[in-house]
């Protein structure tokens, strides 16, 4: 069975520890996992567990802007965050002799933050993520459709109507109470996971732990608000936007189940026979058999409330979405009809497992692995059980979970190019 | 517990935390051992174990890309490339395809600026499985008319929709203003409409032909693979394919006279692309060393003097960086950055004054020392991958260099002195004799620019075409 080595422990005041040793490299990475992401925020108030990514940069008390980055990067270190709907992580990859620094620098942001922000830098760093949002989805083709999905397919109130990124209204608005508040609620010892990964002595980095964290006073872990029924949607919806793009593209949605229930798997598997590779029904099709679609894609966007599966394709030249449309729905229905084929079935199996040894390969993509497990299943010890999910389908499963996706409500939303203005 | 908005809560710290830790000496870069031998076709073949995961990454690099194709046939090396794998052997196209994922393999075929590749990564129970595919697709690929019909088609569609995406435009109009049209390298490797339009699948077989050779090549094989058969099962796969003398690269044109200023408009563009330009140097150059360490001070690091201005101190933009392509002619030096549309003057003016700033504030000891620790960092952890190691390597092979590379490239990192960048960037940076593009809305920012005191600017579309 597939497995990454680990030990793990939790500290007296809640913090999560696991430790991977892998010394065929003078590396170490330090990955914190904070389990709070864009569906901890409430409407009127989004974009704060992504901004809160970009503040955890700007100083604390002893280690004040920009001596995060500046340290670091002086020993040939570098780090990042990213921000989800499910959670937020941080890492630190560098040499070696930076793991009791990469530690300190944790230590202090997680105990400090709140008493050294300022509007100074909340101010700042709103601009850069206002650039983000441009750069990610508004200046990018296709962009503005990305946003306007999960806002079509969950109702207002479901922590996934809005995206991570937030909008530039909520983002004006935040101050720096709210940025404290929110910072008290959910940045606690008890709300997180940190793995070290690498090169490093256990024993060693169980006292530099304690000495940086374990100091740190225990608090209950904030109540994440339960899991809301799957939503449905009453109808169908049909929605039709502009972009400055060139060929009109179609995309589909419909709600499935959560990341780790029953079909998310098997949905995973029906995306790689719909759309992975040349040799997927869809790209089959379209692409290569009739030649109307410049590409095509399908996935099944799991998470932890609930997955939307994904569908897109954009027409070629001369080619329309009704064509377009018409030309995918029967190979949908062909596939909640008859399942994959057994070789089908196995190819996109055999996929997924190369797609598992290749992620072992890199250091901070095991960390993150261990703590995405210990953030969904309480266990870091998920690879395993993971992988199971894939070796067990059929195609009978395979065909049960998408025939019950497909015969929902869904979402088609049509991108055209906007009128030429001269 | 309850919550208390604005009530920040103060912990007393305890000593540990108020200093920052000692860091001890950075280790040792340790590049794997490489072995190397050479088959029966005269390919030359190294291997570099790696057992971390059970997987083998291999690269085949035919020593001529992009940079071989003639001007009006731009496209056509990348073309020949993606048409390997349409059907090779006794499969066609989705046939072969098939296979590979029955593998659980991936087998990638492109084309660079200097350079062709064949990549394949695999478990390693099935990897010499994959080794025959990709042996069919290097020595027997069917290039059937069809085929061709369709990733014909396929790439003019991509090549019209490049015009949508503003960071694909500043990148085709740039190389083609600062290398000229006679330049291989002022053509992007994709092609324009109109050099794609010409193409036929003689273009491809020719070039095949021409440059898809074992002595014109080299691979690379990295990870967990099985070393008692490995050079039998390559001698098989790899069967039948036989040496022929290439032809010689195209030799590189002298810089042309370039703009100052050249603006592609979008009209209503939430954010300006903003790109400085001018020459740089080529991939033997003994500077090579010295310059990757500027870069990582200027514009090739989070805490580096471009994005500390333009993201950290003025929020113009998400992120601002620099880099110099090394490449088998000169490439270019470029630093870049998105930015608000109404901070496009102020972001240009910024950008100009830390590439001046480089001559008025020299750089600093601390500065050279984190540049030489962040070079060294990334030699060790572009080591650490399977994929890595291959892709290190194979760069080795493409530009001939020895396979003792990474530790001469450390060695030159570790004798670069403060003073040698700083006699770098007077030689190679240089704001008032450089090149200024911007995919934008003209005529939010033209003004804003003129005040700057830069010139009327020179107005393209997106393929580059004057207007």
């Amino acid at each position: 069975m597939l497995k990454i080595a680990f030990d793990s422990y939790t500290l007296a005041n809640g913090l999560q520890v696991i430790f991977h040793t892998d010394r065929s490299s003078p590396l170490v990475a330090v990955d914190l996992w904070y389990h709070v992401g864009s569906k901890d925020e409430s409407p009127g108030r989004t974009g704060f567990a992504h901004l809160f990514e970009h503040l955890m940069f700007m100083g604390s008390r002893h280690a004040p802007y920009p001596a995060f980055d500046a340290i670091m990067e002086s020993w040939g270190g570098h780090n990042n965050g990213t921000t989800s709907n499910d959670r937020t992580n941080y890492y630190e990859i560098g040499p070696r002799n930076l793991l009791e620094t990469f530690l300190w620098l944790e230590a202090d942001r997680l105990a400090t933050l709140p008493d050294v922000i300022t509007a100074e830098e909340l101010e700042k760093q709103l601009k850069v993520v206002q650039n983000e949002r441009r750069q990610s989805y508004e200046n990018r083709p296709y962009g503005r459709a990305e946003l306007a999905i999960p806002e079509s397919m969950y109702p207002a109130d479901h922590p996934y109507h809005w995206p991570t990124i937030g909008s530039h209204e909520d983002l004006e608005a935040a101050t720096v109470d709210d940025v404290r508040a929110f910072f008290d609620r959910f940045y606690r010892p008890s709300n997180a996971s940190l793995v070290v990964a690498g090169d490093f002595d256990p024993a060693e980095a169980r006292r530099l732990v304690e000495r940086y964290f374990g100091w740190q006073p225990a608090r209950e872990a904030p109540a994440h608000a339960p899991r809301p029924p799957l939503p449905v949607l009453p109808a169908d919806v049909e929605l039709t936007m502009t972009d400055r793009v060139q060929l009109p593209r179609l995309r589909l949605a419909w709600h499935t189940p959560a990341l780790f229930e029953p079909g998310d798997a098997d949905l995973d598997l029906a995306a790689h026979v719909l759309g992975g590779g040349k040799s997927s029904r869809l790209y089959r099709a379209l692409v290569f058999e009739q030649r109307i679609a410049q590409d095509v894609f399908a996935y099944q966007g799991s998470q932890m409330l609930g997955s939307l599966f994904h569908i897109g394709a954009t027409a070629k030249p001369e080619h329309g979405l009704d064509e377009i449309s018409a030309a995918v729905d029967a190979e949908l229905a062909r596939l909640a009809a008859d399942g994959p084929t057994e070789a089908e079935l196995a190819r996109a199996r055999n996929t997924h497992l190369a797609d598992f040894y290749k992620s072992l390969d890199h250091l901070q993509t095991r960390a993150d692995l261990l703590n995405h497990y210990q953030n969904l299943l309480g266990d870091p010890d998920g690879v395993g059980r993971d992988v199971a999910r894939y070796t067990a389908a059929t195609r009978a499963s395979v065909r049960d979970a998408f025939a019950r996706a497909l015969g929902q409500k869904h979402l088609a939303l049509r991108t055209v190019p906007e009128p030429v203005t001269t | 517990m309850s919550v208390t908005p604005g009530a920040p809560r103060t912990l007393e710290a305890p000593e540990a935390m108020t200093v920052p830790p000692t860091v001890g000496p950075l280790p040792s870069v340790v590049p794997p051992t490489a072995e190397r031998f050479t088959l029966s076709s005269g390919l030359e073949v190294v291997t570099l174990r790696r057992e971390v995961a059970p997987i083998v990454s291999a690269a085949l690099m035919i020593r001529s890309g992009a940079g071989e194709d003639p001007a009006d046939r731009a496209g056509l090396a990348s073309l020949t490339a993606e048409m390997l794998d349409e059907g090779a052997g006794a499969r066609d196209a989705l046939a072969l395809a098939d296979e590979l994922e029955r593998l659980g393999a991936d087998l990638w075929v492109g084309s660079g600026r200097d350079g062709s590749q064949l990549s394949l990564q695999a478990p390693n129970d099935t990897f010499f499985q994959a080794l025959d595919i990709a042996g069919d697709v290097l020595c027997r690929p069917l290039l059937t008319d069809d085929d061709w019909q369709r990733v014909l088609a396929d790439r003019k569609t991509a090549n019209a929709q490049r015009r949508d995406q503003p960071e694909s435009v500043v990148s085709v109009v740039s190389d083609r203003l600062l290398f000229g049209d006679a330049h291989p390298y002022g053509r992007p490797v994709e092609g324009f409409p109109r050099t794609i339009e010409h193409l036929t699948l003689d273009h491809v077989r020719a070039f095949h032909q021409a440059y898809w050779r074992p002595n014109h090549a080299s691979l690379v094989v990295a990870g967990a693979f099985d070393a008692a058969n490995l050079r039998a099962r390559l001698e098989a796969a790899l069967g039948g394919w036989t040496a022929a003398p290439t032809p010689p690269p195209a030799p590189a044109p002298a810089w042309p006279e370039r703009p100052r200023l050249c603006i592609v408009d979008r009209p209503g563009a939430p954010q300006s692309i903003i790109r400085f330009l001018a020459p740089g140097t080529d991939r033997l150059s003994p500077d090579r060393p010295g310059l990757a360490m500027l870069n990582a001070i200027l514009g090739g690091s989070f805490t580096s003097r471009l994005n500390f201005n333009l993201r950290e101190k003025n929020g113009f933009t998400y992120g601002a960086s620099s880099s110099f392509a090394f490449l088998r002619r000169p490439g270019s030096f470029a630093a870049r950055a998105a930015v608000f549309a109404e901070k496009t003057a102020p972001a240009v003016r910024e950008m100009l004054g830390e590439l001046q700033g480089l001559h008025e504030r020299p750089i600093t000891e601390e500065e050279h020392a984190k540049a030489r620790a962040t070079l060294l960092m990334r030699v060790a952890e572009g080591l650490a991958t399977t994929g890595g190691i291959a892709a290190s390597f194979g760069d080795i092979g493409l530009y001939g260099l020895p396979l003792d590379e990474p530790l001469r490239f450390v060695a030159a990192l570790e004798r670069t002195t403060a003073d040698d960048l700083r006699a770098l960037a007077a030689r190679y940076v240089d704001p008032a004799a450089g090149m200024i593009v911007i995919v934008g809305d003209r005529a939010a920012i033209e003004p804003g620019l003129r005040e700057l005191g830069l010139p009327a600017p020179l107005i393209c579309d997106a393929d580059g075409e004057r207007l």
